[in-house]
């Protein structure tokens, strides 16, 4: 199976230069957004297996995001991003079709594990 | 999910009816060939008796036939009236989606006109406008969720499976609606079952579904109740994911309509009412089948049993 193409969006730029780095380093296609509209033009011009969202975002956040991304592409296996205190969001993740979700600070071998079980779905799937 | 026990067979005897009938064949020719009266009495007796006992016995098993028969049918209405509901209502959403875009759009649109196009009138008005027109957006907001819900009930979500480790999927959950119950002085307790073998199962519905119950828990339980979430592995095969509260309870009388769409007791606003019928939905395409216990004052039990892998059968 080829590498997922993982798309990372989280405001925190430091975070996400991190993670997709860390994401990088264990050999997957990863690239990362720093806005929900950012993250909607990377996704029209390029092909992704999975999304990792942080929930909370100023402007589009990650529900916005969620929602706007299982219109469009609803094939795209989303994993959200869940700090304290937005359990709601979390839930509400979940139920608009998200994938799982991963309580922040992020363990870098449970979301790894998590974007390998999304990535096989969607090959599952034959899409 | 009723589990029934290795009982029946036990007590059936399919001779003795057979024996009766010898019996009394046997009686009646005894008494014609010696013509004794003692004997026709005796064997007649013993005879009838075991016709009797038999007879007995089946009425038994048919009323037991009756009662299995009615749980079923009452399985398959509810399960061809949910079916029936879930068309029904997606058929609404779908019609309903368009117009409301457009007011939305308009709604948006006119937002800002009023802002470009009275620039120099009174600024109460205006402001009133605005706030008006953005409530109209609000509420077409709420509408599509609604829809968006309708038609996540009736989608015919074509399931794919994938190994799962059960009481990691309800880990999983429970923490994150655990962070919610810390705050309100509820506790979760949990009765893992170690061991319990993977399934194959649909992961993202199943975590929907363990959601939709620990959420429906956390909203019923008071400050100091306790929510027990349990798995089991099933001794007919497959597996069981219990959440019990120690909440209000629900009455007897909305039991039979629980799973149904739009049924709801929460106060107006607060539910959807789609929550559990989309739980059912779900755990129905998964092969599974989803029930409840519940006495009011001391608590509701949701139980789902799940297949090992999809299609194969366990206790009926």
């Amino acid at each position: 199976m080829a590498p997922p193409r993982v798309l990372v969006v989280d405001d925190e730029e430091d975070f996400l230069e991190t993670l997709v780095n860390r994401l990088r380093r264990r050999g997957l296609e990863a690239q990362g957004a720093l806005s929900g509209p950012r993250a909607l033009e990377l996704l029209e011009n390029g092909v992704f297996d999975v999304a990792v969202l942080d929930v909370r975002m100023p402007g589009m956040d990650g529900i916005e995001l969620l929602k706007e991304i299982k219109d469009r592409w609803p094939f795209l296996e989303v994993i959200m991003l869940t700090g304290h205190g937005s359990v709601e969001s979390g839930i509400q993740g979940m139920r608009l079709g998200a994938f799982d979700y991963v309580m922040k600070p992020a363990d870098l071998e449970n979301l790894l594990e998590k974007i390998q079980q999304a990535h096989e779905r969607k090959s599952l799937r034959g899409d | 999910m009723g589990r029934k026990g290795g009982k029946e067979g036990s007590r059936r005897l399919p001779w003795l009816p057979w024996v009766g009938v010898g019996l009394v064949a046997l009686g009646s020719l005894g008494a014609l060939l010696t013509g004794s009266q003692l004997w026709l009495v005796v064997i007649l007796v013993l005879g009838a008796a075991c016709c009797g006992v038999a007879t007995g016995q089946l009425l038994a098993e048919l009323g037991k036939a009756r009662r299995e028969r009615a749980l079923l049918d009452a399985r398959v209405v509810q399960s061809h009236k949910l079916a029936a509901l879930g068309e029904l209502s997606a058929g609404i959403a779908h019609e309903i989606n368009n117009p409301l875009a457009i007011i939305g759009r308009e709604a948006e649109l006119m937002e800002h006109l009023v802002g470009s196009a009275l620039a120099g009138a009174q600024d109460g008005p205006r402001a009133e406008l605005q706030e008006s027109l953005r409530e109209v957006s609000r509420q077409v907001e709420r509408c599509k969720e609604i829809t968006r819900n309708l038609l996540s009930f009736a989608r015919k979500m074509e399931p794919v499976f994938q190994k799962v480790d059960l009481n990691r999927l309800v880990e999983d959950m429970v923490r994150l609606v655990e962070r919610e119950t810390q705050g309100k002085g509820i506790q979760i307790l949990r009765e893992y079952h170690q061991g319990l073998e993977p399934i194959r199962t649909d992961p993202p519905g199943l975590r929907q579904v363990v959601l939709n119950l620990l959420n429906n828990a956390r909203q019923a339980t008071e400050q100091g109740g306790t929510i027990t979430v349990r798995t089991k592995a099933v001794l007919g095969g497959g597996v069981e994911m219990e959440v019990q509260d120690t909440g209000c309870g629900i009455p007897r009388e909305h039991l039979a309509r629980i799973f149904d769409p739009f049924f709801t007791t929460k106060a107006h606003g607060k539910g959807t009412g789609l929550g559990l019928s989309i739980c059912h939905g779900i755990v129905s395409r998964l092969g599974g089948r989803i029930g409840v216990r519940s006495q009011v004052g001391k608590g509701s039990c949701f139980t789902v049993w799940l297949p090992v892998e999809p299609g194969s059968g366990g206790n009926a």
